[in-house]
């Protein structure tokens, strides 16, 4: 018989903040969704948008996902973390209004100055354009970039603060009196050691960033101050790499909150779950080299750290982390809902979107897999069914009118074709990958097309339900911000 | 009494500091190289003016941020003071013509440490992390300016001597860095024996 003896604490409605914070991430991701599949379309010989319109997409798709990743993971992050520190929700708002500016820079310098750079803005591409993109172009991306940059960087120190005032400083609320003295069992909750770890890397992610891109708009302007494109790249991508990867630590949170609710099972700090989180705050900021392998001028150790760090930072917080979810479900007679099966399904996604990118991690597969579609497969496995799973589990878990509200059947089809449409959608860039297709092509070869034709439909499949996610949740948007009971009761257990 | 006698023995130590600074041959000594001119002299400057303002009663220094415009002012003020000191030009200037040496000997004290402790005491983590964060990235931005510049920016100063400031700049800010972090890590001594704020179920 499953033991459901650990009452949750209660339920807290989400601020007017979070919700906007919600919406803005479910508005751009449907905007950004529909890029994708254009992009899709073009390359499946569909429709025809142009090289120039292509990488346009490509660019708004790539900064636009990972700016609302960010948004999306920090609403989640600022929700729970909240319950446990007391956050300012001024900063909370002053980050989303400049990330609007900072996207309103961005979106004018594609559509408008028709930069379209990438949104890894890799030196010298940005000065570069061969008359393609102006300069002023250039640097209205690269300052959008910063001001994004700068409403992070606020949030996350505010989110230092209220972490040290409650907790007394990073040492302890990571939780290390227990994890290297005894286990008083008195651990920070497992929010507030993930909150410490995305700020801590964060903050050391947006300082690289800031320097980063102060250097390439001076370089912009006067180009005699020349800057090693090896070390731009490997500052822009610790920057990218550390900010991505913590956008999943930020929405992890849902699903440490959330389950322990639905199967009244406790997610402990305990010694193994804290180590995990310790090791990953260090391997996190060493891992980006494996997106170096094939710059043969890095210095050598750095790609055999890049390989070894890779491979080991798959384990600790994704194994803990999935192997705890499996236990707190396992048995414990959870009704599901739309809520808990869309952050179990995060579990999986998470998961399954490591493995491409552990496999890409070894230098002699990198060789011939990194330039290939492999390599947006791993990220779209990773995003889709890791992250964006996460972040519609919790809008569903906010927006539940009562705990016995039952889902409606098309939300409950909407689950199955996200689920199929994202497993055909990265399949298709895997094979696609395997079989050599180049990545960032606009252009695909006649050979290459059935893969992007299957990769098409599997990506309306996946609008059409995120369409329906949306519309549930502004529909009950009347309910997200009500202190009430949301998780189902377990079979078994009762009711409190 | 303890406490005047104190800030006065710190003041007397201060203001010997400060003279000892204005000494020729220890001007000299340290003007003799960009990085004991930039990273030595000019940085004592400051944190002379801003002992001299953690010396004035709480009141005096309330009035005194007040009076400037509030601690965003003094913030602003400073910045652009040291803005300017940052310029080789400005560096050129104070070795050659005593009156850019007098501005500076007056200016980095009075309008970049003052202003910034009075704006310091009134900050909280954020405003202080905001600070230290684009100190810190400014530092790898202007090492990297005098690291990369394609000519002499000083002409009193070598090139390899501007490579080895724009090395050290790069690499104090590194340092500071890890200085800052450390501290977050260690957080408030007074937070640290407090009992955290655990939410039981």
């Amino acid at each position: 018989m499953a033991k459901n003896t650990y009452l949750p604490a209660p339920d807290h409605g989400a601020k007017t903040g979070v919700l906007a914070y919600l919406l803005t991430t479910a508005a751009v991701l449907l905007l950004m969704m529909v890029a994708g599949l254009l992009m899709r379309l073009e390359q499946a010989q569909m429709i025809s948008i142009g090289a120039n319109g292509f990488y346009q997409l490509m660019t708004v798709h790539g900064a636009g996902m990972v700016g609302i990743a960010g948004i999306a993971g920090a609403a989640i992050m600022w929700h729970f973390l909240n319950q446990y520190a007391a956050l300012s929700v001024r900063v909370l708002v002053g980050n989303l209004a400049l990330f609007v500016i900072g996207v309103a820079m961005v979106l004018g310098s594609v559509f408008v100055g028709n930069f379209h750079g990438a949104w890894t803005f890799l030196f010298p591409l940005p000065g570069n354009s061969l008359g393609l993109w102006s300069r002023e172009a250039a640097a209205w991306f690269m300052g959008g970039m910063l001001v994004i940059g700068t409403g992070f960087l606020l949030l996350q120190l505010d989110i230092a603060r209220a972490i040290i005032a409650g907790y007394g400083g990073f040492a302890r609320a990571l939780g290390w009196p227990q994890l290297f003295g005894r286990d008083d069992g008195q651990a920070p909750p497992p929010t507030v050691v993930a909150s410490t770890m995305v700020t801590i890397v964060n903050l050391i992610a947006l300082v690289v960033g800031a320097s980063i891109l102060a250097m390439m708009l001076v370089n912009l302007y006067h180009p005699e101050f020349a800057i090693d494109p090896l070390l731009a790249k490997a500052m822009i991508y610790f920057f990218g790499h550390v900010f991505i990867n913590a956008t999943i630590y930020m929405a992890v949170i849902a699903v440490y909150e959330i389950l322990p609710r639905y199967t009244r099972r406790p997610w402990k700090s305990n010694k193994v779950f804290l180590a995990s989180w310790t090791c990953s705050t260090l391997m996190v900021m060493f891992i980006f080299p494996h997106h170096l392998l094939m710059d043969f001028g890095f210095p050598k150790w750095m790609l055999v750290m890049g390989h070894v760090i890779g491979y080991l930072n798959t384990v600790p917080i994704l194994a803990v982390t999935g192997y705890g979810a499996l236990m707190i479900v396992f048995r414990s007679g959870i009704r599901w809902d739309m809520g808990s099966r869309l952050l179990f399904l995060s579990m999986f996604g998470w998961a399954a979107g490591a493995m491409p990118a552990f496999i890409d991690g070894t230098i002699r597969v990198n060789y011939v897999m990194h330039n290939t579609l492999w390599v947006p497969g791993h990220f779209h496995t990773y995003l889709l069914l890791g992250l964006v799973s996460m972040v519609f589990g919790f809008m569903y878990y906010l927006g539940k009118p009562a705990r016995q509200a039952r889902d409606p059947f098309i939300d409950r089809a909407a689950f199955w074709a996200y689920l199929v449409g994202s497993l055909g959608f990265v399949l298709a860039f895997l094979y696609a990958g395997k079989e050599s297709v180049a990545r960032r092509y606009a252009e695909h070869l006649p050979q290459w097309v059935p893969y992007d034709r299957v990769a098409s439909y599997f990506a309306v499949l996946i609008i059409a339900a995120t369409l329906v996610f949306v519309a549930r949740f502004i529909g009950h948007l009347a309910h997200a911000g009500g202190h009430h009971t949301r998780a189902t009761v377990p079979f078994g257990a009762v009711v409190a | 009494m303890k406490q005047p006698r104190r800030s006065g023995r710190h003041a007397l130590g201060a203001g010997a500091a400060y003279l000892l600074l204005t000494l020729p041959p220890v001007r000299h000594w340290l003007e003799a190289s960009m990085a004991s001119h930039m990273l030595v002299q000019m940085p004592l400057l400051v944190a002379l003016g801003m002992v001299a303002v953690r010396l004035l009663p709480a009141g005096r220094r309330r009035r005194l941020r007040n009076g400037f415009g509030g601690p965003l002012a003094c913030l602003t003020a400073a910045t652009f003071a040291s803005a300017y000191w940052m310029l080789p030009r400005a560096l050129d200037a104070a070795i050659g013509e005593p009156l850019a040496e007098f501005a500076k000997f007056v200016s980095l004290p009075l309008l970049v440490g003052l202003p910034l402790a009075l704006a310091w005491e009134s900050f909280g983590l954020i405003g202080r992390g905001f600070v230290w964060t684009n100190l810190i990235s400014m530092q790898v931005f202007l090492g990297w300016l005098y690291v990369a510049a394609p000519l002499r920016v000083c002409n009193n100063y070598l090139v390899d001597d501007q490579l080895r400031v724009g090395w050290l700049l790069i690499t104090l800010a590194g340092l500071l860095f890890a200085g800052w972090l450390g501290a977050l890590f260690r957080g408030a001594p007074a937070s640290r024996t407090e009992a955290p704020m655990y939410k039981t179920a």
